[in-house]
């Protein structure tokens, strides 16, 4: 009974939601009326309230093992924690749906009744939202529908909820992502309706600005999560596959960082407008791109959903409208949207918008890197896959360059050229230091990697300009921006760090039998497989293994462990790690043989730890700017 | 110059979309054709019944349905596979990674669809196969097997993948 009145609630709002529509675009040839908009968002309220309050529900229906209702019966199960209960909610298709639309309507009615009563935005947002979120609705409702009932009866139990999602780290991935793609919509909205308005003496960007600042933490630290899980829980013992889930991803997260960047110059120094309108426009039509290859089953991949080209062919109709509906009031404006000034040569300004290019160019790549394995195969039937080389070939460049314009826009100034000698004197003291740690690091491992090399001089030149500045702020009190120093770090360290773990990092496969001692290399003088058994858990087998290292001098003990889960006959891979602040062992067990012996991984990982802290320290820094702003 | 960028913005997600939508609706049709038929394995099992059975009992036109009394997502199927059976169609079940009591109370319980179960406890013949679990489904043709399901089998998947096979094969023969 609850499942159908949660149902009715959804619905509802879907009816609401038509309603404010239909009425908005028939009375909008008559005059406007006033009371128009307060209805109108009125029922838009409402419309997100009962969203809410199914969602509620629902939740309510997982918790309480409702196993009639098939969504439910398939993903969860009577022995799961209540924690596990309601993740399972997103761990798949038509749950997770639900929650972006929750997402996006609690990001629209926050937005929506944050602005001024009369502000003049206010209609045409609410209407582009409305539509928005109108269109998902449609999209859960028709196609994917979680209230669905098994009929006539029940099942008793539950399918369980994939293993590898039960990890807390998965369990609040998909929500931070979500939040982060969806929050991208009020930037979309409102630009969209700043353009259909067509009063371009309105300043728009103060609007938006934190909002998207926020999103853009929830999508940095959604991407990190879904790395850190990665490798903790899926015993691969990478931290990025270039996995093309991941690259959708990536998009939104590079065009909002273009975004960001590029609405600092133009509420700054009012130039690159039409710019920063295009990216706002870029980031959310990315983020349904990316839901519509997820969901789509176009490509396989760990992340995707049940291939149904029914809701392949409804997102990819209803994203293509919406982006499309965007960019064409954008290609009709641009003559009007032509900012007065110039972008002064030389100016932080300037480099900014080399690197804005640059940041397009890499979702230009990336895209392509998504697309090309299709275009093939749909021209020639041949199946390639497209994998890191092509991803460090093309951004190895790409980063050296943004680097560059990072060091030297350090001390740049707004909307004032600088000097050639100037360049040179910023430029000096980071590429010296870069060069001749660069030099170091390869005299000292004795690896030699053009890409790798390029991102460890890139990082180090972002990391020592920074420094320089911090030092000049400590001792001569210049001025720091402190919020962009530290996000500059932290990039600077991720290029550092991700390119020495690719340069150091090593994998030994080992095969030894019970109670046999091998030495491995310099570092794991000793490793011996010391004992394995079996464990039954409540739902699932553990054959668990034993193992105890000699590494670099300490006595190291890891259990490594194989699971089968009993309900779905999944077999998962529990690696155990020991994690130092510079190298992380990682150890999985694999097979046994017919010999009775038993293969093992060994990857010893370096810098695996920074790479989360530089992501923490970009978040750091966004906070920062954001606090900083509020309270000036 | 502006002419072109305005031109561009709107041409190129045209493309895209243009793009895609051929991608999606090719996928399907691209799928059967290159599904690539294999022999069935050569076994011999028991049935649920402790009566001897091996590929030869595969003549014919035969759907095999992997199942299990531990799988939800069977009994979800289940009723469609008894429609089936209705209509004189023969499904041979594969018990995987069941035990015979378990497996024998579930049929009796909900009704038994299928001409005869191989019953595979160790998942044998169903790693042979390239199971990955529970359900999934196989049409096979005079010991050749042409379709591959994985997951639930329902109405639109019965009739977008295998009835035209079906058809196709009762036509050649």
């Amino acid at each position: 009974m609850i499942g159908e009145i949660a149902h009715f609630l959804s619905l509802s709002a879907a009816v609401l939601l038509i309603l404010i529509l239909i009425f908005n675009v028939f009375f909008s040839f008559n005059k406007i009326h006033s009371n128009q908009l307060t209805l109108s968002l009125r029922l838009f309220n409402q419309a997100c309230f009962l969203v809410f309050v199914s969602f509620g529900m629902y939740i309510y229906l997982a918790i309480s093992d409702d196993f009639s209702i098939v969504y439910i019966a398939s993903h969860s199960n009577s022995q799961l924690p209540v924690f596990y209960k309601v993740t399972s909610i997103w761990s798949a298709h038509e749950g997770s749906m639900f929650l972006w639309i929750v997402f996006l309507t609690g990001w629209s009615i926050l937005f929506l009744n944050s602005l001024n009563k009369n502000h003049p935005l206010k209609r045409l947002t609410l209407l582009m939202l409305s539509l928005i979120i109108l269109g998902f609705m449609l999209f859960l409702l028709i196609t994917s529908n979680p209230f669905e009932r098994i009929l006539p009866f029940g099942v008793i139990e539950g399918a369980d909820i994939n293993p590898i999602l039960q990890d807390p780290a998965l369990a609040i991935h998909p929500p931070m992502l979500y939040l982060g793609y969806v929050g991208f919509v009020i930037a979309f909205s409102y630009i969209t309706a700043y353009l259909f308005n067509g009063d371009f003496e309105l300043q728009w960007e103060q609007d938006i600005k934190n909002w998207s600042f926020v999103a853009w933490i929830f999508l940095t630290i959604g991407i990190t999560l879904g790395s850190w899980w990665a490798y903790y829980e899926l015993g691969w013992g990478g931290y990025w596959f270039w996995d093309p889930v991941e690259n959708v991803a990536l998009m939104p997260w590079l065009a909002s960082t273009a975004f960001m960047h590029s609405l600092f110059a133009s509420s700054k120094s009012n130039v690159l407008k039409a710019w920063t309108m295009f990216l706002g426009i870029l980031i959310f039509s990315l983020s349904l791109f990316g839901a519509f290859i997820v969901r789509s089953g176009i490509i396989d991949s760990v992340h995707s959903f049940a291939n149904d080209p029914e809701r392949g062919l409804y997102l990819l109709g209803f994203s293509g409208f919406i982006s499309l509906l965007a960019m064409g009031i954008f290609a009709y404006r641009i003559p009007s949207l032509n900012s007065s000034k110039l972008v002064v040569i030389g100016s932080k300004e300037s480099f900014l918008s080399m690197n804005n290019i640059l940041m397009i160019t890499s979702i230009f790549s990336i895209f392509l890197g998504v697309t090309y394995p299709l275009i093939i195969e749909s021209i020639s039937g041949d199946k390639v896959s497209i994998g890191p080389p092509y991803y460090n070939t093309i951004f190895a460049p790409i980063i050296l360059i943004a680097s560059i314009f990072i060091m030297i826009s350090v001390d740049a100034a707004w909307q004032r050229s600088m000097s050639l000698r100037n360049i040179s004197l910023t430029a000096a003291i980071p590429s010296v230091f870069s060069l001749i740690i660069t030099y170091v690091v390869w005299y000292a491992t004795g690896i030699f990697s053009i890409l790798a090399y390029i991102g460890i001089f890139s990082g180090l030149l972002i990391l020592t300009s920074y420094f320089v500045r911090v030092i000049n702020n400590l001792f001569n009190n210049r001025f720091i921006n402190k919020g962009s120093a530290i996000a500059h770090i932290g990039l600077g360290l991720l290029f550092f760090v991700v390119s020495m773990n690719s340069i150091l990092s090593y994998e030994k496969n080992l095969n030894i039998s019970l109670d046999q001692t091998v030495a491995v290399d310099e570092s794991v003088t000793a490793f011996s497989f010391d004992d394995i058994k079996v464990i039954k858990a409540s739902n699932h087998d553990i054959i668990s293994a034993e193992v105890s290292i000699r590494q670099d001098g300490k006595n190291v003990l890891l259990n490594p462990q194989k699971r089968k889960y009993i309900t779905r006959g999944q077999i998962t891979s529990e690696s155990a790690i020991q994690a130092t602040i510079l190298k992380d062992t990682y150890l999985t067990i694999g097979d046994q043989l017919e010999n009775g012996s038993w293969t093992f991984s060994l990857k010893i990982n370096y810098f695996i730890k920074w790479i989360w802290i530089s992501s923490a320290l970009m978040v750091l820094g966004m906070l920062i700017t954001i606090f900083k702003q509020k309270t000036s | 110059m502006n002419l072109i960028f305005r031109f561009l913005i709107i041409i190129v997600p045209i493309l895209i979309l243009v793009f895609f939508t051929k991608v999606l609706l090719i996928d399907e049709d691209n799928k059967l054709i290159n599904f690539e038929s294999k022999i069935f394995p050569e076994f011999e099992m028991r049935d649920l019944n402790g009566n001897q059975v091996s590929a030869q009992s595969l003549s014919g036109i035969k759907i095999l349905n992997v199942w299990a009394s531990w799988c939800i997502t069977c009994l979800v199927e289940h009723p469609f596979l008894s429609q089936l059976s209705e209509k004189n169609i023969e499904i041979v079940g594969l018990n995987y990674k069941d035990t015979d009591s378990k497996a024998i109370a579930w049929l009796q319980k909900h009704g038994n669809p299928y001409i005869f179960s191989i019953y595979d406890p160790r998942g044998d013949l169903a790693f042979d196969l390239g199971v990955t679990g529970a359900p999934e489904t196989f049409l096979i043709f005079d010991n050749e097997i042409i379709a591959h399901v994985q997951g639930e089998i329902n109405q639109q998947k019965w009739e977008s993948i295998f009835l035209p096979l079906i058809n196709n094969n009762q036509d050649q023969s």
